[in-house]
C-alpha cells in the first residue's frame, strides 16, 4: 500500500504543475462534484425502485389486471388490503413462512456459532476448512434448489439413500419432496446447508473482536471456562449473533427462488411461503391490483426489519 | 444513524429524557417487531389482520425519532 | 481444561482442544461438500448410472451428460441410422447408439453467453456508479446523508416479487421487457446498493492526506480522486466487481419472471433441461457444473474479504 502511495505521487508531482485556485472556488467545485458523483446512483435507483414501488402503491388501490388492460381501472380504496388482511389463507401462508424463517435461523445460529466457536480454536489449516464450509452460500439458490430436488429424489436420490442406510427404513418409503409433514423440512435442510456458513462467518468476526486481555483477566480471577463462556464469550458476540440473525430473517421472509424449485409451493400449500403465494396471485392469476397489496404489506415487514438491521449494523460498526 | 453513546442526562427532566432518540427508538424496534410476530403468529386471526397497521406505525414512527433530537 | 505450559499464553487452546476443534469441523467440511461432489460425479455419468440403486460412486466416465446439455437430439429408426454417413463426432456417436441423431445445438450455450453479458455489464455499471458514489459519500459533506445512504440500502433489501410486479408491467410499456439492457438496468440497481456501501468502506480507509497532498500541489479535486484514489481503491474495487457478479450470475427470481427467450439467463433455464420421460439429470448435473465451477473460483479469490461483502462493508475483520 505505500509503495503504492509513493509511486503514484512521483506522478502527479511529474504530471501536473498548475496554478493555486482559491479555496472558495475549490470548495463550490467540491460541492458540484459531490452532487455530480451521487446524482447518477440516486436517478437510477429512483428510476428503478422508487418509481416502480409508487405504482405499486398506487394500483394497490385499484382492480388493475396486467391481462387485461383495456378494462376501465376502478379506484377501490384499501379494499385489497382488509381482504388479504382477513383472509385465512394468506394467513395460513405466513405460518408456512414463519416456520421456515424460525427453524432455518434457529439451526443456522447455532450450528453456525458452534463452527465459529471450533474454527477460532485456531488448528492446524482453518483457513482453508473455512473457505471450504463457506462455499455453499456463494452459489445461486435456484441452481441449489434444482439439485437438491435430486438428491431427495425417493428411489434414486443420495439423501434417501443415506437416511435408509443409517435408520433401515426403505428408501423409497419416504418422499421429503412429496410428503405434507416432510416437505416443510425438506426446505428447513437445503436451507439451513447453503446459509449455516454466512451465520458462521459473521459470528466468527464476533468472536475475533474479543480482546485477550479479557480472557486474560478472567484466568487471573479463576473464572471456569464455563463461566468465561457465558458472561465473556457469549455478551461480547451477541450483537454479531443478532446481525447475522435479523439478515437471515429478513432474507428468509422474503424467501422465493430456492423453495420455488424444491417444491414450488406444494404439495398442496404446505410450503407455499409468502414469496410464492405473491407470485401466484401477480404472475399466474394475474390479479395485480391485489398481488400489489400483498407486496405492499411484505415490503413494509422487511422495510421495519431493515431498519432495525441498520442499527445492528451501525452497533456492530463502532467496535 | 450514528449510535448516539454520551450519557448526558444529568441536566433536564424526566420527560425530556424519555423523549429522547434512544429510548424512543428502543420503543419503535419494540413495534416493529411487534408486528412481524402478529403477522405471522397461528393464534389469533385479529392479531393478524392488526399487524400491518402496526408494523407501519412502527416504521413510521422509527423514520420520525431516528431524526429528531441528536 | 487449564493450559499446562507456561510458554504459551493463557488464552491458548490446549494442542487437544484444538485437535478436537480441527475434526468436528472437518468433519462439517465434509459433509456439506457431499451433495456438490456428488453433483459433480453425476455430471460424468451415463443416465442409467445416475438413477441406479444404490446411488454409485464408482462408474464409468462418460460424456453424455455434457452432450446433452449442448445438443438437441430426435430419435430415429435404426435403418435410417445406417443409411447416414459415419457420425460427425463423439456426441453424434453417444446418441446413435441410443438410435438418435443429433439435430443441432440446445440452447445453454446462447443462455449461458446471456449470463455472462448481463452479470458483466451490470457489474461495470454497478462499479462505476458505485465507486463514484462512494467517493461522493466518503470525503464530502452531504445533506442528509445517512438517509441516503439508508435509502440506498434498504433498496437492496426489497422482496424481489414485490419488486417485479411494477418493473415487469414499466418494461412491457417501454419496451425493455425480454432484453438483455431491460435485465443489466435491473441488476445494476440492486447492485449498487451494495456497490455504494462496500466501496465506502474501502474509500473511508484511504488517509484524505494523500489527496490533500495532491491537492496543493494543484490537481484539481476530479484529478486527485482519479490518480491517488483510484489506484489506492483498486483491491476494493475488485473484491466489489466480484460480489456484484456473483449476484448477477446467480439471480433467479427476476431472471424467470421477466424473460422468457431473448434475455433468459441459465438459472432459469437449467431446471428446465427435459430428457425423454422427465429430467435429465447428467445434463441437468453438467449444466450446473458448468454454471458453477466460476462461483467456486471466485469464492477463492475473494475469501479474505467475504466478511466485509456479506455485512456491507460494516464488518471489516
Amino acid at each position: 500500500m505505500n509503495e503504492l502511495s509513493a509511486s503514484s505521487r512521483i506522478t502527479y508531482r511529474a504530471v501536473m504543475v498548475r496554478p493555486g485556485v482559491t479555496r472558495r472556488i475549490r470548495g463550490l467545485s467540491d460541492r458540484a462534484l459531490a452532487w455530480l458523483f451521487i446524482t447518477p446512483t440516486i436517478v437510477l435507483l429512483l428510476a428503478i425502485n422508487i418509481f416502480p414501488l409508487l405504482w405499486t402503491i398506487y394500483l394497490s388501490f385499484t382492480n388493475y389486471r396486467a391481462n387485461r388492460s383495456n378494462v376501465p381501472t376502478i379506484w377501490l380504496g384499501a379494499d385489497w388490503y382488509q381482504s388479504i388482511l382477513t383472509d385465512p389463507d394468506i394467513w395460513a401462508a405466513m405460518q408456512v413462512t414463519a416456520h421456515f424463517v424460525i427453524w432455518t435461523v434457529v439451526i443456522e445460529t447455532v450450528l453456525g456459532f458452534g463452527l465459529a466457536y471450533l474454527i477460532d480454536k485456531k488448528f492446524r489449516g482453518h483457513g482453508m476448512w473455512t473457505t471450504i464450509i463457506l462455499l455453499p452460500m456463494m452459489l445461486s439458490p435456484a441452481v441449489v434448489g434444482n439439485f437438491w430436488t435430486f438428491l431427495y429424489q425417493p428411489q434414486i436420490g443420495l439423501f434417501n439413500y443415506v437416511v435408509a442406510f443409517f435408520t433401515g427404513r426403505a428408501a423409497s418409503s419416504f418422499q421429503m419432496l412429496g410428503d405434507v409433514t416432510l416437505s416443510p423440512w425438506a426446505i428447513v435442510i437445503v436451507d439451513a446447508w447453503m446459509w449455516t456458513p454466512y451465520v458462521m462467518l459473521i459470528c466468527l468476526a464476533g468472536l475475533r473482536s474479543i480482546p485477550d486481555y479479557i480472557y486474560e483477566a478472567a484466568e487471573v480471577d479463576r473464572a471456569s471456562k464455563w463461566r468465561q463462556f457465558w458472561s465473556i464469550t457469549l455478551p461480547m458476540a451477541l450483537p454479531f449473533i443478532m446481525l447475522a440473525v435479523l439478515f437471515r430473517g429478513i432474507e428468509n421472509f422474503k424467501m422465493f427462488d430456492m423453495v420455488n424449485l424444491l417444491t414450488g409451493g406444494g404439495p398442496g400449500s404446505t410450503t407455499e411461503v409468502a414469496s410464492i403465494t405473491l407470485k401466484r396471485a401477480a404472475f399466474e392469476s394475474w390479479r395485480t391490483g391485489y398481488s400489489s397489496a400483498f407486496a405492499i404489506i411484505l415490503f413494509v415487514t422487511v422495510f421495519g426489519l431493515a431498519n432495525i438491521y441498520v442499527k445492528a449494523l451501525n452497533k456492530v460498526k463502532s467496535r | 444513524m450514528s449510535v448516539d453513546v454520551t450519557p448526558s442526562i444529568a441536566r433536564g427532566g424526566l420527560v425530556d429524557r424519555l423523549l429522547r432518540r434512544g429510548p424512543l427508538e428502543a420503543v419503535a424496534t419494540t413495534i416493529i417487531a411487534a408486528g412481524v410476530v402478529m403477522l405471522m403468529q397461528p393464534f389469533l386471526l385479529t392479531l393478524y389482520s392488526w399487524s400491518f397497521a402496526t408494523t407501519l406505525f412502527g416504521t413510521v414512527m422509527f423514520t420520525i425519532v431516528s431524526k429528531v433530537r441528536e | 481444561m487449564t493450559s499446562a505450559t507456561s510458554a504459551h499464553s493463557v488464552v491458548e487452546p490446549t494442542a487437544t482442544t484444538r485437535r478436537f476443534a480441527g475434526s468436528l469441523v472437518v468433519l462439517y467440511a465434509i459433509i456439506t461438500m457431499i451433495p456438490l461432489v456428488w453433483i459433480m460425479l453425476t455430471a460424468f455419468k451415463s443416465p442409467d448410472d445416475a438413477i441406479s440403486y444404490p446411488p454409485k460412486v464408482l462408474f464409468k466416465p462418460s460424456l453424455e451428460g455434457f452432450c446433452n446439455l449442448f445438443t438437441t437430439r430426435s430419435r430415429q429408426t435404426p435403418e435410417f441410422i445406417r443409411s447416414l454417413g459415419p457420425p460427425q463426432g463423439m456426441c453424434d456417436e453417444i446418441a446413435r447408439s441410443r438410435n438418435m441423431v443429433v439435430a443441432g445445438p440446445s440452447n445453454y450455450v446462447p443462455r449461458f453467453v446471456n449470463s455472462l453479458i448481463i452479470a458483466f455489464g451490470s457489474t461495470v455499471l454497478a462499479v462505476a456508479l458505485g465507486t463514484l458514489s462512494a467517493y461522493g459519500f466518503s470525503r464530502f459533506r452531504v445533506p442528509l446523508k445517512d438517509d441516503l445512504l439508508f435509502f440506498i440500502l434498504s433498496t437492496r433489501m426489497m422482496p424481489p416479487i414485490a419488486v417485479a410486479i411494477p418493473i415487469y408491467l414499466m418494461y412491457r410499456t417501454i419496451g425493455l421487457s425480454d432484453t438483455r439492457l431491460g435485465m443489466i438496468l435491473l441488476y445494476t440497481s440492486v447492485n449498487v446498493s451494495l456497490a455504494v456501501w462496500l466501496l465506502k468502506g474501502f474509500i473511508d480507509e484511504i488517509p484524505r492526506e494523500y489527496e490533500e497532498a495532491a491537492m496543493i500541489d494543484g490537481y484539481t479535486r476530479f484529478q486527485a480522486f482519479v490518480k491517488v484514489v483510484l489506484p489506492q481503491a483498486t483491491t476494493g474495487i475488485a473484491a466489489t466487481a466480484i460480489f456484484c457478479l456473483i449476484f448477477a450470475w446467480n439471480e433467479y427470481a427476476f431472471a424467470v419472471l421477466l424473460t422468457s427467450g431473448n434475455a433468459q439467463t441459465a438459472p432459469p433455464f437449467i431446471p428446465i433441461i427435459i430428457g425423454e420421460g422427465g429430467q435429465d439429470w447428467p445434463a441437468v448435473a453438467a449444466g450446473t457444473t458448468l454454471f458453477l465451477i466460476p462461483i467456486v473460483v471466485f469464492t477463492v479469490l475473494l475469501r479474505k474479504h467475504l466478511l466485509r461483502g456479506i455485512t456491507f462493508g460494516a464488518v471489516r475483520k
